[in-house]
């Protein structure tokens, strides 16, 4: 299963929210499940990817060789994409007050996204699907005037 | 999503979201590089959008420089005094003072071959257009509670920018005399009071009196803030505290103009905030104010200062991305707790979620603000805020109030509901003139307001039978006070007793029986 390094950065105070570190450097699967599910985190290493228990859907033996459009259908996969991380952060990451990074499946208003120093209102926001060393920012703007 | 009908029954009735950019994901400026963000569905790259925001700062900054418009269209800049940023922490301030700093204050400017100064003598770095610049910050840690005090992690954040001065101030020095004294030279130590009725906030009548305790100024503010009867009429008093404190060291300074940090999207909250607070009268001095000398009673030193907002036309979006790409470092700002910012709060949300769906709005709400010309014209200044006074108050809340009520026990504990026990002499009370024909309206409804949810401001620590009154509150002159007919009469107001009322229509009351 190959999987994909992201580093993820916090602006505007929102390193706050998440232990008070700008930065983070993630891996995660290259194909993760369609509905944004996080497996429970095992006590040894909350930043790398978890194995799917038996009660989440099985994750393809081989990923990249199979009929990409037919294989996610069956298991209801998709590729990594800023959505998932975002669920991710808030699952593993977040140490307080959800509510002022999420609002339901996208950010909050007034928190900015760049993808590689790119607006992600360019890049598909959250569908942008993640390549390996990618870089991904976000910014508060709510400190006010 | 907006939607025409019901989705769960017919898909297509879903709307489609809109694109976020009108045209390709190219720079619309150089039309050479991909775009790096999305401005009001305009595209921009990172070379052009730096310089974007450089010049919406400077248009809406240096028409305002010069005392005089002169009739070049491109004078020489030249202010008649200093320069005071205010500066709260937030992504706005920072954003400005960074700009600010980089545009004005930044070092000897570069020269050409010839030893000329580069860009001609009218560019901002090859003059002095300011003699200095003071950055002003006024800690809110007294008022906020668990808050802690940020005035040194502010200091350390001015260290980048060297040759400019550091005013903190507190937020309790409103109350404090010797700052009082300072400001004005004037030793006179004398504070007024409200006073209060028997739930704790203040009367209808609004009525002024000295005061005989001698609270610490911390605690002074706490009183007065825990008098206050909703959450936004704190969140009012604060931001007025704030607004009067730099205005005042800005004259003291001798400084010609008070720039602030406020961005379109903080802007348009504030005129949207004001207008639901009653404050519809002074909406174009939340876009620029002039404050002339001798407006603030006591305060002979300096000349007038104008108070400028050169980020209004950039929004917090770009003052985000140009904050990052700059690596302009926000030390951020304290955020008033939900149960304390009432009205602004909500209307910030508002505001916030709006712009991400439908960003040209938030211009929209700027732009037609800025049309707006209020009713009637400007009998004074308000005694709290300094705002403009409207004329006919007194006689328009009489004509919306309900004066009489049918069940004799209300009236009668409307009645009863004056202070048990006042720390004032009778004969001083008399001599003052109630506040509230000497209030703006947004003030009369800060004070006097009723929320139905019980305030859960932090409890008041020292329980008093009158509300502290900031420092700059004093009885105007009495010639000042009157006013004064087109046909030159003048008329005098005075409270009536309600004995003297009845006396005076007597000939008209029914008998009792």
């Amino acid at each position: 299963m190959s999987t994909i390094t992201v580093k993820v950065e916090f602006g505007g105070g929102l390193e706050l929210l998440f232990g008070n570190k700008r930065v983070h450097s993630i891996s995660l699967p290259s194909f993760v499940p369609a509905d944004n599910t996080i497996a429970p985190s095992s006590p040894q290493n909350s930043e790398t990817p978890q194995l799917a228990k038996s009660d989440d859907p099985p994750l393809p033996a081989n990923g990249p060789n199979q009929d990409p459009v037919k294989g996610l259908e069956e298991t209801k996969e998709k590729r990594l994409d800023v959505q998932y991380l975002m669920h991710y952060l808030r699952s593993r990451l977040l140490t307080e007050r959800p509510e002022l990074f999420m609002d339901g499946d996208t950010v909050r208003p007034g928190v900015l996204v760049l993808i590689n120093d790119t607006d992600w209102e360019l890049e598909g926001e959250g569908t942008y699907e993640i390549s390996d060393g990618d870089d991904i920012v976000f910014i508060s703007t709510l400190h006010g005037g | 999503m907006a939607s025409c009908g019901n989705p769960i029954a017919d898909d297509s009735a879903l709307m489609l979201s809109r694109p976020r950019f009108d045209k390709g994901k190219h720079c619309v400026k150089c039309k050479l590089n991909l775009g790096n963000i999305v401005i009001r569905h305009a595209v921009y790259c990172r070379d052009c959008f730096t310089p974007l925001v450089i010049v919406k700062f400077r248009r809406a900054l240096e028409p305002h420089v010069n005392a005089n418009a002169g009739t070049s269209k491109r004078p020489k800049l030249k202010a008649s005094g200093s320069l005071v940023l205010g500066f709260s922490g937030g992504l706005g301030s920072a954003v400005l003072l960074d700009l600010v700093y980089k545009s004005y204050f930044a070092g000897r400017p570069p020269t050409d071959e010839n030893g000329d100064p580069r860009g001609g003598i009218n560019h901002p770095r090859n003059v002095s257009v300011w003699t200095s610049c003071a950055v002003c910050y006024v800690e809110v840690s007294s008022a906020i509670p668990e808050a802690h005090e940020r005035t040194e992690e502010m200091r350390s954040a001015l260290a980048s920018y060297p040759n400019l001065k550091f005013i903190p101030l507190r937020l309790e020095d409103a109350f404090d005399e010797s700052w009082w004294c300072r400001m004005t030279g004037n030793p006179d130590m004398s504070q007024l009071t409200l006073e209060l009725g028997k739930d704790g906030l203040p009367t209808e009548g609004l009525n002024l009196a000295h005061s005989s305790n001698t609270l610490s100024p911390k605690d002074a503010l706490r009183a007065f803030l825990t008098a206050l009867p909703t959450p936004t009429a704190v969140s009012r008093a604060i931001q007025v505290l704030i607004r009067l404190l730099m205005f005042f060291t800005a004259q003291f300074h001798g400084a010609s103009h008070l720039v602030l940090g406020s961005s379109l999207t903080t802007l348009a909250v504030s005129l949207v905030s004001c207008v639901a607070q009653g404050g519809g009268h002074a909406i174009r001095e939340e876009f620029q104010e002039e404050w002339p000398p001798g407006l603030s009673p006591g305060v002979e030193r300096g000349g007038s200062v104008r108070v400028v907002r050169p980020l209004r036309d950039v929004t917090m979006k770009e003052c985000a991305a140009f904050a990052w790409w700059n690596g302009i470092r926000v030390p951020g700002r304290p955020r008033l707790t939900r149960v304390i910012t009432g009205i602004p709060g909500l209307t910030k949300d508002f505001v916030v979620r709006l712009e991400k769906d439908y960003p040209s709005t938030v211009s929209t709400i700027a732009r037609t603000c800025a049309k707006l010309e209020p009713k009637g014209t400007s009998v004074g200044e308000c005694w709290f805020c300094y705002s403009h006074l409207q004329g006919g108050l007194a006689d328009w809340k009489a004509r919306i109030s309900i004066r009489s009520h049918p069940n004799l026990k209300v009236v009668e504990r409307l009645a009863s509901s004056s202070p048990a026990d006042s720390s004032v002499h009778p004969d001083q009370t008399s001599r003052l003139p109630p506040l509230d024909t000497h209030l703006c309206y947004s003030c009369i409804t800060m004070f006097t307001s009723r929320s139905s949810r019980k305030s859960s401001f932090a409890p008041p620590l020292i329980h008093h039978q009158d509300m502290p009154l900031p420092r700059w509150v004093k009885p105007q002159d009495a010639e000042e006070a009157i006013p004064v007919s087109k046909n030159g009469e003048l008329w005098v107001r005075s409270r009536q007793s309600e004995k003297e009322c009845r006396e005076s229509i007597a000939d008209f009351l029914l008998p009792d029986n």
